[in-house]
């Protein structure tokens, strides 16, 4: 399988040719286009656990990510994926550390890595938004794609991030949801407001614009729904 | 009437139908610029030139240059075009007397293509992909019979044919693919294909949530099926998802 990244950073799409017998896993909605053999199976993942109801109220919740499954059979094959908004893609390689995702930022990923969704860490920040988090297990490659720029920080103590500009942290990050100034009136009134402080040592995915106050600045400029 | 001002006019007339036979050879001076993200065509008009452009796409011009608002094939093929959802508004623009520069900006940030007509060769466009074309390109709009219910995406194409430039647009990037056999494209990102060509529009089970009884989400897994040999450009983004994604910030009405 060979991935080539396109046209970075604000309109990425991701090439990726595939050798015969090849499967790729991609956020069912990704798929430009790709050869008119490819096989293709769509399906729903859920959040582990919980029975019927449980599965319901997650798929509610948003924690719940269509999936699709591309195989290429008996010939090479080509696909191109893009995320919806304007912005970059990333490969990063798995191997030894687990990868938290934001779930918007995942895109693709090879057989090798497993999907776990519903990570709960950070649940209870975004109510209100349909975000929710995946962890990325395993061995392979894993597209993640963001709204504008991704830059990447190789945290060694401590860091803070906004809530808003993160894309994907390696789980040997520890972390706590604070407030960026000393006060909460101000965390909520000025603007800055939640953010995460990350501890330890790995790599964190940042982009450089967050898709909230993005869609809340043009939002509230529009007629009412 | 004295006889050498008949002949010069003859001789005028002769001139003006040769151009109007053979425009291919004016091919049209340009220059692409701002590609991918924010792609604008600037146009190196001759003396006495009229090119068309989608209506509101000029940014600026020289001052000499004369516009005239023009609905593309007669009034009432236009209005066919509104009832069908789509309205092709075109403007002409002519350097008069000296040559000029033209430019153009497409509504929506992405890049710009140019395809050159020789009267052999069609393009099918994506509707809302035309940008500017010589006054000998012939433009006529073709409805593709679907409309999908959640996302607003339609798939409605323009037959290009002719002869002379036209240049086209899309959101996002523009990656050109030659197609030799099959090949599958989510009708969403279809920005042009050469009519040598077929296609047909289908869903394809194995894309679509809707099999998976949720509704929420609504994804149609439309696409466009191409066989045979020939050029299509796709492009890296969609209009419809951004506007979705912009909708749930939208605020709520009060009653």
């Amino acid at each position: 399988m060979k991935v080539d990244i396109l046209h970075q950073p604000e309109s990425a799409i991701a090439k990726i040719d595939m050798a015969p017998q090849e499967e790729l896993t991609a956020e069912a909605g990704a798929m430009v286009s790709m050869s008119g053999h490819m096989n293709v199976n769509t399906t729903l993942r859920k959040g582990k656990g919980g029975g019927v109801f449980g599965g319901l109220k997650r798929m509610l919740a948003g924690e719940s990510l269509f999936l699709s499954v591309f195989r290429s059979g008996e010939q090479p094959a080509e696909i191109y994926l893009a995320p919806k908004l304007m912005g970059d893609i990333l490969p990063y390689q798995i191997d030894q550390h687990e990868l938290v995702i934001q779930s918007t930022g995942y895109l693709a990923s090879t057989p090798g890595v497993d999907l776990d969704l519903g990570f709960q860490g950070l649940k209870s920040v975004f109510s209100g938004e349909s975000i929710f988090w995946l962890t990325a297990s395993g061995s392979g490659l894993v597209l993640l794609s963001a709204f504008g720029g991704i830059y990447e920080i190789k945290v060694d103590g401590e860091y803070i991030v906004d809530t808003g500009h993160i894309v994907a942290f390696e789980k040997t990050l520890s972390f706590s949801i604070t407030k960026a100034g000393s006060s909460w009136v101000g965390a909520f009134l000025g603007g800055e407001g939640l953010v995460c402080r990350f501890q330890g040592q790995g790599r964190l995915f940042c982009q450089t614009h967050n898709p909230g106050a993005f869609g809340r600045l043009i939002g509230s400029k529009l007629p009412p729904r | 009437m004295p006889v050498h001002l008949k002949q010069a006019r003859c001789l005028l007339h002769n001139l003006n139908t040769h151009s109007q036979i053979n425009p291919m050879t004016t091919e049209t001076a340009y220059e692409i610029q701002h590609s991918p993200a924010y792609a604008a065509l600037t146009l190196q008009l001759q003396a006495n030139q009229t090119v068309l452009v989608e209506s509101g796409a000029m940014a600026a011009m020289d001052s000499h240059i004369k516009m005239k608002s023009k609905v593309q094939g007669g009034l009432m093929k236009g209005l066919g075009r509104m009832l069908g959802g789509e309205s092709l508004f075109v403007s002409e623009f002519t350097a008069e007397g000296r040559p000029g520069e033209l430019l153009i900006s497409p509504g929506v940030p992405g890049d710009i293509r140019h395809y050159h007509f020789e009267g052999n060769n069609g393009l099918m466009v994506q509707s809302s992909g035309f940008v500017a074309a010589s006054p000998t390109v012939t433009i006529d709009s073709k409805f593709q019979g679907f409309k999908g219910f959640f996302s607003g995406e339609s798939l409605f194409l323009l037959k290009v044919t002719g002869y002379g430039d036209f240049w086209f647009s899309s959101f996002g990037a523009i990656i050109e693919i030659p197609v030799a056999g099959d090949y599958v494209v989510d009708t969403g990102y279809i920005v042009a294909f050469e009519d040598t060509l077929n296609y047909k529009v289908e869903m394809l089970g194995g894309l679509s949530f809707k099999g998976l009884r949720t509704g929420i989400f609504g994804g149609e897994g439309f696409v466009c099926r191409f066989s045979g040999t020939g050029r299509l450009w796709i492009q890296s983004r969609q209009l419809y998802p951004f506007v979705n994604f912009i909708h749930p910030f939208r605020p709520v009405k009060s009653s």
